[in-house]
């Protein structure tokens, strides 16, 4: 049964934005603002970086705002400057991504300016972009999201959070289907997936955390990952992209959205985003830590795999 | 001196990655005092179990190893001081990664192996040598090496279609 998304607080929220750019703008506390923008698709949006007090009105915030926009402040996007303080939009979910990236010493906290968004939902995607957002339509991370107010932001529209329908969690159920499922029939779903993939690297572009001026994927000599779209390859890529996101993805589950053959990335993230938790007790994005779980280590870890 | 060998239809391919400092010497323990062991184990040689990347697990499959074996120094010997520590992480996640991809995580084995221990090195070698004897060879990897992104197969009608038009 679908139900309807109560995103009233949206047009408020826009209009917070809105001033809060413009003050910091012209006050000169930050020099640039990164936020989205309408394009000229009813209901689509993409990202702006304003550096004009006067363009203020451009930035908005919807249902449709899907982007995590924390990948510009990453040193692998070199087109967004890096001088003085920046101002962003981020959600509940970006807003892991920025404390995760605080941790990795890729920013530093005094070189932004948060500007929060009390979050009901996203669309899943904007191939009809004009929809209206409803227990269906909402993005599957959305579903089952705890993190809907972002904690610590420097300024939060005073926008109260309408509440949400029960809605049953996409990932997890799936990832206890796969659990369930024997080895085999496992490493067919697995190899039906990956043999999709066509090697774009949107997953990698559109990512917070993989901001590595050389991938260990583009190297060749020695070359670890194929990098023709063969099913071998698409394997080593997907799994070394897995486990170099163990204990730091936060699950804006942006890879997934920008894939083009519609590969459950997500779902490898979420799992292994369980065992940390499971494993080591760590969770990624709820505060600044120097190391996470794969770079730090405990003297009395469990080794009962080891003989 | 030498037992007689019993002959085997599969012999598999064991990749062994060990450190330098433990295993590795461990391995050479049982040579210098003639234990024997199976042959069908590839010593290779790392700095330090820390050292080892899990894409060489994948691509020590993919190049048609049957099984794998991870071992180094016992947590509190590592000549530099935790790299095993950090590999026993490491290695938690990539096992859980590689069972829910749907590896049979009975081909990789890890262990701790000192520089004394050449007994036991004989005694993890042929354990799992014979295990993976009886699990066959190893072909998920190997068979996604050898096949190509179209899989719609190469004589499906589509294609004789375009090919007879063309």
């Amino acid at each position: 049964m679908t139900q309807p998304i109560d995103i009233s607080g949206y047009t408020r929220i826009t209009e917070s934005i809105r001033t809060e750019a413009k003050r910091i703008l012209s006050d000169g506390t930050v020099s640039a603002v990164i936020g989205y923008t309408h394009v000229r698709r009813k209901g689509s949006t993409q990202p702006i970086l304003i550096t004009n007090p006067d363009d203020s009105e451009k930035l908005f915030f919807s249902e449709g705002c899907l982007n995590n926009l924390v990948v510009y402040l990453t040193k692998s996007k070199k087109d967004v400057p890096k001088t003085g303080k920046i101002g962003i939009v981020v959600k509940g979910c970006d807003l892991k991504a920025v404390v995760g990236l605080l941790g990795e010493s890729q920013l530093k906290r005094e070189d932004i300016y948060l500007i929060g968004v009390p979050c009901n939902g996203v669309l899943g995607s904007l191939i009809n972009p004009a929809t209206e957002l409803n227990t269906k339509t909402i993005a599957a991370k959305c579903r089952e999201c705890t993190d809907r107010m972002p904690v610590g932001a420097d300024f939060v529209p005073p926008v109260e959070l309408a509440a949400m329908p029960q809605m049953e969690a996409t990932y997890s159920d799936k990832i206890a289907k796969l659990e369930a499922m024997t080895p085999s029939e496992r490493w067919e779903f697995w190899k039906e997936q990956f043999s999709k993939c066509i090697k774009c690297y949107a997953c990698r572009q559109v990512c917070a955390f993989c901001y590595c001026e050389q991938c260990v994927c583009d190297r060749n000599r020695p070359q670890m990952v194929e990098q023709s779209p063969r099913p071998s390859g698409n394997f080593s890529w997907h799994l070394v992209r897995a486990i170099h996101l163990a204990g730091r993805c936060v699950g804006c589950a942006e890879c997934e959205r920008v894939c083009p053959m519609d590969i459950p990335l997500n779902l490898l993230n979420r799992k292994m985003a369980m065992e940390m938790k499971e494993l080591f007790n760590s969770e990624a994005g709820f505060e600044v830590r120097e190391k996470g779980p794969l770079n730090s280590y405990d003297e009395h870890d469990d080794e009962s795999f080891i003989r | 001196m030498h037992t007689e060998k019993p002959k085997h239809d599969f012999e598999p391919k064991i990749i062994a990655f060990v450190c330098t400092w433990c295993t590795y010497a461990g391995a050479d323990l049982a040579g210098t005092s003639r234990m024997q062991y199976p042959a069908n184990v590839r010593v290779l040689k790392f700095p330090c179990t820390g050292r080892i990347d899990p894409v060489f697990i994948i691509k020590a499959f993919q190049q048609g190893a049957d099984g794998i074996l991870i071992s180094g120094c016992h947590p509190g010997d590592c000549h530099y001081i935790s790299g095993n520590y950090h590999a026993r992480r490491r290695f938690a996640a990539f096992r859980k990664l590689l069972e829910f991809i749907g590896v049979d995580l009975n081909r990789i084995q890890f262990s701790w192996v000192s520089a004394a221990e050449g007994g036991k090195w004989v005694d993890v070698v042929t354990d799992l040598t014979e295990r993976v004897r009886t699990m066959g060879p190893m072909v998920e990897f190997k068979d996604l090496a050898l096949e190509e992104q179209w899989s719609g197969g190469l004589n499906s009608p589509d294609l004789q279609e375009i090919y007879e038009a063309m």
